[in-house]
């Protein structure tokens, strides 16, 4: 038996799609540097007590936090720029020539966001039911039925195991009507 | 001696029935989740929080520690028994583990790894006991500024050394420390970065931080490129007991020792956690393996299993020794730990040892009881774990979804955490899609608030005077230790890169060849 070559990350993402990889990692890092630049002018806004011997007040911390957070990211920000092009993270099931599926994520976030308003209106094991459906035909189960049973399970189970055997204050069902 | 009495006081504790239950529970529970497959030992740990939520404190410690091994050793079935290239501290182990399993001789792996963790865990786990206490002792010498000095050390060498990157590595420092800063201000008591929000007020859980960045970050990203086809999982043959041949014993024990005695101190300090131990003793074993063996290195060489997982465990081991004796965590794995004590009120630390020293004994007991269970359990189940590993992965993420919502939504019972943890979630896979290493973030937005308390204790000493920070002799050997540390770490991060690139890929047809040539030049000596 022939086996397949093992692809490292980091070959493949320096040679084949070095662009959009590029602007996207900038994108990322300039959505650092832009909040950095915000929390540094909100750092202004924090109430220092007047009068207060504190030798080190409420925005000391903040300012040194939110300076480093702003040079750490230009620092990134011109690494990038250099060429320096960060190599996404391995894992035993990710396929490193696969193009990136931006529909299965906004789909697995919305599954999750689910639980915002599934957990207070109709409890845990429902709750549990649409996220674990969802997600996973997000991420490519065929069977819905399938994925909605096994989800209908995993609901009522980790109810009784968390919330009864373990005392957990899960809602059996939506209260916040 | 007199930690030796305490040791037995412990043992005492934890040999009772139930906490046996609750360390047995650990290591099953740890080793399960360990072994899924893009789920690290930091992963296991922060997954499994909510199932001590509710239990006392000394069961809840017990079970934990159980779970930190399990968790830790999982991960190394996972790259035995799968063809991929998985999390960085059980690449190594994925380099002779993945070959020699194979060749068929995927039993021989797992029981090679299996007993040198036992070995090495239970080594290490003597060291932890004998030097523990007296560095705790020690420890209580320290000042604020002490302290402080090795919280920047904590910061600089995970910041720098965890990852690929070192400036990719600070950008996600610097992201933690701000997550630390949100909430209300304890000293002065001024909400900070709260944007008016009372769920803010008192600050962000580190647990709904460690899982979001981690369960929820990793669930995004492998299902923005999940492979299609569930990888082969490596067959195990025959009863466990015959596993190991005699000549599989006389090449693993030297590997075990060596192992222990190069990942206990490296675990211990913090210089880029586990993978870098597993690394040293690879190389290490390359270079003293003797002919015909030598040769099958890179083709399944048993040697090269052995003591990178005797390392691997062995620095589990010592991690917990600076974060019991000085509360610093020096793993992402140690930071979710020190949060879940400090859920209990335990403040890991020098005083640690005297104001819960029977808790914290119990949980010395419970780590060598756990390293025993570890074994027992692992060799007769790993035909359950290679079962684990077949999991569908679209079931798999989603249901490591659902515990991520039960870990947030347990914390504190609001749904504004599951909000937050999917925020923060986003924020782990961009992070992780331009290796931005996520360990850093968690260690600050832990470390962070300690670090400032500290900060702020020195500056009242001195009366604001910033010089104290760098007067006490202590302070100042943490520097120079700093400055060897980062030095030491870039060096080794240099040379493990290059030798993992240099690494060839070799086929199946090779490994049985190589495995003949040293069967026919053993025949003839």
């Amino acid at each position: 038996m022939i086996e397949p070559p093992i692809t490292t990350g980091t070959a493949a993402a320096s040679a084949a799609v070095p662009r959009a990889r590029r602007w996207g990692e900038l994108g990322f890092i300039g959505v650092i540097l832009v909040f950095s630049i915000v929390a540094l002018v909100m750092t202004g806004t924090i109430r220092e007590p007047v009068g207060s011997s504190n030798v080190l007040g409420a925005r000391v911390l903040p300012y040194v936090i939110n300076g480093f957070m702003l040079v750490t990211s230009i620092a990134a920000a011109i690494a990038v720029l250099r060429g320096d092009v960060g190599a996404p993270e391995n894992s035993e099931d990710l396929d490193h020539d696969a193009p990136t599926s931006w529909r299965t994520v906004l789909l697995v976030v919305l599954s999750f966001a689910s639980l915002i308003v599934t957990i207070p209106y109709a409890g845990w094991p429902v709750a549990v039911t649409i996220l674990f459906a969802g997600a996973s035909l997000a991420l490519g189960a065929r069977s819905w039925w399938k994925a909605l049973i096994i989800g209908a399970v995993l609901g009522v189970v980790t109810y009784v195991v968390f919330g009864e055997l373990l005392g957990l204050s899960l809602p059996l069902f939506g209260s916040a009507w | 001696m007199d930690s030796l009495n305490l040791l037995l006081e412990g043992f005492a504790t934890a040999i009772q029935p139930a906490y046996l239950l609750y360390a047995f529970l650990g290591v099953l529970l740890g080793t399960a989740v360990g072994v899924l497959p893009g789920i690290g030992p930091a992963m296991a740990v922060a997954l499994l929080l909510p199932l001590t939520y509710t239990l006392d404190v000394t069961s809840a410690i017990i079970m934990f520690a159980g779970i930190y091994y399990g968790g830790m050793y999982g991960g190394s079935t996972t790259s035995i028994l799968l063809n991929t290239p998985g999390e960085s501290s059980s690449i190594v182990t994925a380099m002779e583990g993945n070959k020699m399993a194979r060749a068929g001789r995927a039993a021989a792996a797992l029981a090679t790894a299996a007993i040198g963790s036992f070995v090495a865990g239970t080594l290490a786990t003597v060291g932890l006991t004998f030097f523990a206490p007296g560095i705790a002792q020690f420890a209580k010498t320290f000042g604020p500024a002490d302290y402080f000095a090795l919280m920047i050390v904590a910061f600089l060498t995970i910041g720098a050394l965890l990852g690929g990157s070192p400036v990719r590595g600070m950008v996600s420092l610097a992201v933690g420390l701000f997550l630390g800063l949100v909430g209300t201000d304890t000293l002065t008591g001024q909400a900070r970065f709260t944007f008016g929000i009372p769920n803010l007020g008192d600050g962000i859980d580190v647990v709904i931080i460690a899982v979001g960045l981690f369960a929820v970050g990793e669930a995004l990203h492998i299902g923005s490129r999940l492979r299609h086809s569930t990888p082969p999982v490596r067959p195990v043959s025959g009863s466990w007991r015959s596993w190991m041949s005699k000549s599989d014993w006389k090449r693993s024990w030297k590997p075990w020792l060596r192992g222990t005695a190069i990942g206990f101190p490296i675990g211990s300090i913090p210089a880029g956690g586990a993978d870098v131990a597993t690394f040293l003793s690879y190389a290490t074993e390359k270079k003293l393996t003797r002919e015909p063996y030598r040769q099958q290195f890179g083709k399944g060489a048993i040697e090269g299993v052995a003591g990178p997982e005797a390392a691997n465990n062995a620095a589990a081991a010592g991690v917990l020794v600076p974060l019991l004796t000085l509360g610093i965590p020096t793993t992402a794995t140690a930071a979710v730990i020190i949060s879940a004590f400090t859920t209990y009120g335990i403040q890991p630390g020098p005083l640690l040892f005297e104001n819960q020293s029977a808790l914290v004994w119990a949980l010395i007991a419970s780590l060598y009881i756990g390293n025993a269970v570890l074994v027992v359990l692992n060799l007769p189940l790993v035909g359950l774990w290679a079962k684990v590993l077949q999991i569908p992965r679209p079931y798999l993420y989603a249901g490591i979804l659902v515990f991520a919502g039960l870990g947030a939504y347990a914390a504190n019972f609001q749904v504004f955490d599951i909000a937050v943890l999917l925020l923060l979630g986003v924020i782990g896979f961009f992070m992780r899609r331009h290796g931005y290493p996520v360990a850093p973030m968690v260690v600050g937005g832990i470390l962070g608030p300690m670090a400032e308390e500290q900060l702020r204790k020195a500056m009242a000493i001195s009366q604001g005077d910033p010089s104290i920070l760098v007067r006490s002799p202590v302070s100042i050997v943490i520097y120079v230790a700093l400055a060897l540390l980062l030095i030491g770490g870039f060096w080794l991060r240099r040379r493990q890169a290059r030798f993992e690139a240099a690494i060839p890929d070799v086929d199946t047809t090779t490994i049985r060849a190589v495995d003949a040539e040293i069967a026919r030049q053993l025949g003839r000596d």
